[in-house]
């Protein structure tokens, strides 16, 4: 292995994360210490106050809903009442309210009003520490993947996610892009590859050309609300009605427990049959019985062809999604040089069969679609920090993931830098007034892939005004972008004649303001310095307690010795047995506040077995 | 139509308390024949002790027994110091008074009056006899007695240590009576005891337990769905204070399920 850090690759998802490296020349996921390549990418806060993240807040998703955030992917860099947040909000069981400053979401879990880029960052913290477990030592830079259509304010909210999580972000790349990388394709081959990604929670349709190391992304398609877990809902839903029928209308649904275990298990027996003609789902003592009888089981077979039944129409959907960007993109199936599966919902034979009656091909096999994706991204990691002398590593560059512009007159989007533009870069266009005598022009920045300017994101806008008045068209504007290393967009209109000039900064932001993301990182690290210093404190008082005990524990034969002599001192030696327990609890649980609140008790016990000891030295008859 | 459990048991400790120890046998003895493995009737029969062979109790409620089997639940006792806790009736933490030391006994006892009367109230008290009620009264006194005797026998539980026992019937009062004052107060003062009672029987809770049985005799266990969401849960991969926020139950709950379950040897730890 390198002697350099090492650094990861990180797939966010919207349902489940997943982390990887690259060790001895070999891409590999690293298991989570649960031992599970897939991280729920869930937050919660449990009914007893404990913070979760990942496999465990995923399993008191439904018991707790309220308090655990899923799906946090959706709402990372959106505007607070942006379509994407308002259709979130009708169907997400936590509260979502807006930030501070009216832009952005932010989520009220267990009364604390949390960013989303905060959400995120748990999750990324998370797969942090699983790393750090697996390599035995601190990860600190990873490359972490978001769909090719994210815009700027979210891919910066996605930064910053890791810069919360302790991470330094190499590079944001695509998640089709990283895709392709995992198979390797870019280096001799020059086709049209289309990346079908069916996850827990979106199907994302991207198609991309590749050709020497160059990865364009020129359609992307999908839908946002179709994913593994509404296949999960159709077992759910055929369970909870064969339940019904055979157990006089007792409905799952109203029982939380009952209906976490029913969720649990259907994704389960998903997965199984993936594999196996036939899954066994097999709940014992699932819910109450009626009139106080005895809880219920639920025992079903759940065989392939019933899946394939209950689910065709999903699987129609994917198609036709399919269908609809490749048309959209101008691109006809047979033209698809390859089609990559990405994403664990493309494990079930019905929908690979699906993907290869469409593209009349073959898909890709030999990346694990769920894997494939972090793969890439530690590939690109690797390729960051360790440069292959023979130079075979694809180094992707940093691009622009959206055409930048202008409104122009008609409500247009006109672009001045088209995607996929390396940057640092600038461009500079002339434009012209439209109306005889005007002498002020609204320059409006925006970011998108649509011809009409309000479908687009406005990054910002001002006025250019001191126009010379003159007939429309003779009046000649420059407009120049530019784009920094770092992202920041600088856009200038100039009046070509006066030389009359305005100009404005635009920085891509993930709704959190510099001085919030401070205060954020000063807590986290207030709060590492507390849990050190909490640390230390805990391991004197332990130590300090352990002695007591030690000490007690020695006194013990001539305590008793003392007893047998006395009828004193027994109710306060089987106090000392609770004291005594309780501090064992209190070191079993690090305690600190606990270990506080028994020294005094342990110091008097140890007084009274002082007392006793020396009391049974004592001569008979004194 | 077959008497449930719970109430036989209920039975059998209302029997016990007012000393009738032959009923109090015969309801436990029922509890046990229809369901086999349950726990607390068959602890409230080793309490009772072999029927033929006890020395007839006198009148009134019978003596704590100190040396009998341990409850199903009960505090740790440090293994270091057992020689000192042996003889002592070690069914709690701190032996300190109980708070229900100062109020009466459950049961009432049948006195003569000084002039020579009988205390009917005592009597009614006993018999579980009843004045006739007037026309338009309340039909309270009913439900209040009921709630006096479970709140007097939650208090000899307490006091013989039976604290899951007492817990029990505090529960099935504020059932009947959410804002039962007296009730609430108990729950209160001692739900921290209850925990730390059921948690010691858990062991370190960073501990991973497992399951001890085979997966299809689960089936065969009388679990409440409660029971069987937190046995789900145990896959080996979770430790109890992880069980504990993932359960989604007060955390009394959980740690008396979680207890029952290692008392029944279904899980390990």
């Amino acid at each position: 292995m390198s002697d350099l850090d090492p650094v990861i690759g990180i797939d966010l998802g919207t349902t489940n994360s997943v982390v990887a490296t690259v060790r001895d020349g070999v891409p590999r996921v690293i298991p989570n210490r649960s031992g599970q390549l897939l991280t729920p990418s869930i937050v919660a806060v449990a009914k007893n106050g404990k913070k979760l993240v990942g496999p465990l807040a995923k399993r008191q998703a439904i018991t707790n809903a309220e308090n655990t955030v899923f799906a946090a992917k959706r709402l990372i860099g959106r505007r607070w009442g942006s379509k994407e947040v308002e259709d979130a909000r009708t169907v997400l069981p936590y509260r979502l309210v807006a930030g501070p400053e009216g832009n952005d979401v932010r989520v009220d879990l267990a009364g604390r009003v949390v960013s989303i880029s905060e959400i995120s960052a748990l999750v990324l913290a998370e797969l942090k520490a699983d790393a750090e477990a697996w390599f035995g030592r601190p990860v600190k830079r990873a490359v972490v993947t978001v769909p090719a259509y994210f815009n700027d304010g979210q891919r910066q909210a996605t930064r910053d996610a890791g810069k919360i999580a302790g991470l330094e972000v190499l590079r944001i790349i695509n998640e089709p892009t990283s895709a392709a990388l995992a198979y390797g394709f870019g280096k001799q081959m020059e086709k049209k590859v289309v990346v079908f990604d069916l996850g827990g929670g979106t199907f994302d349709v991207s198609i991309l050309d590749i050709g020497k190391s160059v990865y364009d992304v020129v359609a992307v398609g999908g839908d946002t609300y179709l994913g593994g877990e509404d296949f999960d809902r159709r077992i759910m839903d055929w369970l909870t009605f064969g339940f019904a029928k055979e157990n006089a209308g007792i409905d799952l649904r109203q029982d939380k427990m009952a209906l976490q275990r029913l969720k649990d298990s259907a994704e389960k027996a998903k997965c199984e049959l993936s594999g196996a003609p036939s899954a066994s789902i097999h709940l014992p003592f699932l819910v109450a019985g009626a009139d106080g009888k005895g809880a219920l089981h639920l025992d079903k077979q759940l065989a392939r062809e019933q899946l394939e039944e209950l689910t065709k129409d999903l699987v129609e959907r994917c198609i036709a999604v399919a269908e609809k960007t490749l048309k959209d993109a101008g691109v006809r199936p047979s033209q698809v040089g390859e089609v990559l599966l990405v994403g664990g919902m493309t494990r079930m034979p019905r929908v690979q069969k699906a993907v290869k009656e469409f593209f009349g091909r073959e898909p890709c096999r030999g990346v694990h679609p769920e894997e494939v994706v972090a793969l890439g991204a530690a590939i690109q990691a690797h390729a960051l920090v360790e440069p292959s002398a023979k130079g075979e590593d694809v180094l992707l560059l940093d691009v622009t993931p959206q055409n930048l512009g202008l409104l122009v007159v008609g409500g247009y989007f006109q672009t001045v830098i088209p995607k996929n533009t390396t940057v640092p870069t600038n461009q500079t266009h002339l434009f012209t007034t439209v109306q005889d005598a005007q002498t002020s022009v609204r320059i409006a920045v925006l970011q998108g892939a649509s011809e009409r300017a309000i479908d687009n994101e406005l990054l910002g806008e001002f006025i250019l005004d001191g126009i010379r008045p003159a007939r429309r068209g003779e009046v000649s504007i420059e407009v120049s972008f530019e784009i920094s290393a770092d992202g920041i967009v600088g856009v200038s209109a100039r009046d070509v004649d006066t030389g009359q000039q305005q100009s404005i900064t635009v920085t891509a932001t993930s709704g959190l303001t510099e001085e919030e993301l401070r205060r954020i990182l000063d807590e986290q690290l207030d709060d590492l310095l507390e849990r050190k210093a909490t640390a230390g404190e805990f391991e004197e008082k332990r130590d300090r307690a352990q002695a007591i005990v030690q000490e007690m524990e020695a006194l013990v034969p001539a305590v008793q010795e003392a007893l047998e002599r006395t009828r004193f001192g027994k109710d306060a030696v089987h106090k000392a047995d609770g004291v005594l327990a309780r501090v064992r609890a209190a070191i079993d649980a690090r305690d600190v506040a606990a270990l506080e609140r028994e020294h005094e008790a342990l110091d008097r016990t140890l007084q009274l077995f002082r007392g006793l000891a020396a009391q049974a030295r004592l001569p008979q008859g004194k | 139509m077959t008497v449930p459990v719970s109430d036989l048991i209920d039975g059998g400790i209302e029997a016990y308390l007012a000393g009738r120890e032959q009923d109090a046998r015969a309801a436990f003895l029922e509890a046990l024949r229809v369901e086999p493995g349950n726990v607390k009737a068959r602890w409230y029969l080793e309490r009772l002790g072999p029927g033929d062979a006890q020395a007839p109790e006198p009148a009134g409620r019978p003596a704590p027994q100190t040396g009998g089997a341990a409850p199903p639940a009960g505090p740790a006792i440090d293994q270091r110091l057992a020689p000192f806790a042996a003889p002592i009736p070690s069914l709690e933490d701190d032996p300190a008074p109980s708070p229900w030391d100062d109020g009466p006994s459950a049961a009432a006892t049948i006195v003569l009056e000084p002039s020579g009367g009988l205390d009917l109230g005592a009597i009614a008290e006993k018999s579980d006899l009843r004045p006739l009620v007037p026309e338009g009264a309340r039909p309270a006194p009913l439900r209040r007695t009921d709630v006096e005797v479970w709140l007097s026998a939650a208090k000899e539980l307490f006091a013989l240590g039976d604290f899951s026992g007492s817990l029990e019937l505090i529960e099935k009062i504020l059932q009947v009576d959410p804002d039962h004052g007296e009730a609430r107060d108990y729950l209160r003062q001692n739900e921290a005891t209850l925990i730390s009672m059921y948690e010691s029987k858990l062991g370190p809770l960073s501990r991973v337990p497992r399951l001890a049985i085979k997966p299809e005799e689960v089936l065969w266990l009388n679990l409440d769905h409660r029971a069987g969401f937190l046995l789900a849960q145990i896959d080996g991969t979770v430790d109890f204070e992880s069980l504990f926020a993932l359960s989604g139950l007060p955390r009394l709950d959980t740690a008396r399920i979680l207890a029952n379950l290692i008392a029944d040897g279904v899980i390990t730890r």
